[in-house]
């Protein structure tokens, strides 16, 4: 790299040299040899600056390649991790589906006796009170019988929209069995139980679906039962069963409160 | 002419999580299909990335690959990512590849899916719901 008017002030010294007239004069020599290393140092530079460049240029190179390889690894990373959530997600879902069907009815879509079950282990934990009710619909084989499944199958769902509706929000109501239904009223005791499933049972008389030209109603029978300390809940389980039985006997369409 | 050394074609039984894989060197075909989530999903990827590398690299016919994949782990989704790159490397050459991936029409999130793994390859990738027995 030369500085401006530099080459024009080597072409006056290399004119200087050449001229006879100065080849006895006592500076050319020291002139000759500076002007020739000159040119030398300028040689070395401009070399110097071409390989100095050319690695600029590889290292440059390396980077973009360092770069591209980098972006596409990242895409990819991500595009991994994006469809590896979307799975995960999935499965997360159909885990969701699958316990809330494991756990549930599928005609009603009321608390199966699975999750009956674990609810009321976990009450017996908390030794929290509550008691539970036994309904049972009177004669629902007859209904079956003479109407037929399909019909009984509405008669269970309409049975099942008048509960939920009767029902405070921190109620568990289950199916039991085929036409049995299990309320959990939690903190509360048999005196207000009973209050809310003569209630109950008052509203549900009133239930009413359509059987060719007909419409039919059914009565309910119930068995209640307050837990005691300590006590498994199989055992008020059972005790609310005894007294389902009793009001049974004694002419269905009734509440029967266990006392032993 | 065919290869001097045959690569065995794969015919991998399945189990719960693993998926059913059978190669075919004669159609140049491979099927993948069920759940993916296997506990060495190396040991189990390798052989089938393994197998397309050679049918590509041995033959000039066209590879289709036909999938019924449904649920697939991170490591699993990595495989199927490098099998069609290989793929779309082949196709950038000339190669005829394709792929078909067969989902439950009552599962449509699969397809979703499967978009998603489509997304960056420009040879033909159908994605079709098959159909339904149950």
């Amino acid at each position: 790299m030369k500085a401006r008017g530099e080459e024009g002030l080597l072409e006056r010294v290399a004119a200087l040299l050449d001229e006879p007239r100065h080849a006895e004069h006592p500076l050319r020599e020291a002139l000759e040899e500076l002007y020739l290393k000159y040119r030398d140092q300028q040689e070395q530079l401009d070399r110097l600056m071409n390989i100095s460049d050319r690695y600029q240029a590889l290292a440059r190179e390396a980077q973009q390649v360092t770069q591209q390889r980098y972006e596409r690894a990242l895409k990819r990373q991500k595009k991994l991790s994006r469809i590896s959530d979307r799975y995960q997600a999935l499965m997360r879902e159909r885990n969701q589906t699958l316990h809330q069907e494991a756990h549930h009815d599928a005609l009603t879509e009321l608390p199966n006796r699975r999750l009956i079950d674990e609810r009321l282990a976990q009450l017996d934990q908390s030794g929290r009170r509550y008691t539970l009710a036994l309904l049972d619909i009177d004669h629902f084989k007859q209904v079956n019988d003479e109407h037929g499944h399909d019909v009984g199958d509405e008669l269970l769902v309409a049975i099942t929209r008048t509960m939920r509706q009767g029902l405070r929000d921190h109620d568990l109501c289950g199916r039991w069995g085929g036409e049995e239904f299990l309320l959990l009223l939690g903190d509360t005791a048999l005196d207000e139980a009973s209050r809310i499933v003569e209630r109950l049972r008052a509203r549900l008389a009133q239930v009413r679906v359509p059987s060719g030209d007909r419409w039919l109603s059914v009565t309910l029978s119930a068995g209640l039962s307050q837990h005691r300390d300590g006590e498994a809940y199989l055992t008020t389980l059972q005790r609310a069963d005894q007294a389902l039985l009793e009001a049974k006997r004694e002419g269905r369409d009734r509440s029967q409160l266990a006392t032993r | 002419m065919p290869a001097m050394t045959m690569i065995p074609d794969l015919d991998i039984p399945g189990s719960q999580s693993t998926p059913i894989i059978r190669s075919d060197w004669a159609a140049g075909r491979l099927t993948m299909q069920g759940d993916s989530y296997p506990e060495n999903s190396y040991d189990l990827f390798d052989q089938v990335i393994a197998w397309v590398q050679r049918f590509l690299s041995d033959e000039q016919r066209p590879l289709a690959l036909e999938l019924s994949l449904v649920y697939l782990n991170t490591s699993s989704v990595k495989a199927m990512m490098d099998i069609f790159d290989l793929l779309e490397e082949a196709h950038e050459r000339g190669r005829p590849v394709a792929v078909t991936w067969h989902y439950d029409p009552r599962n449509e999130r699969i397809a979703e899916l499967a978009e998603e793994f489509k997304e960056d390859c420009s040879y033909p990738f159908a994605i079709t719901p098959a159909k339904v027995n149950a």
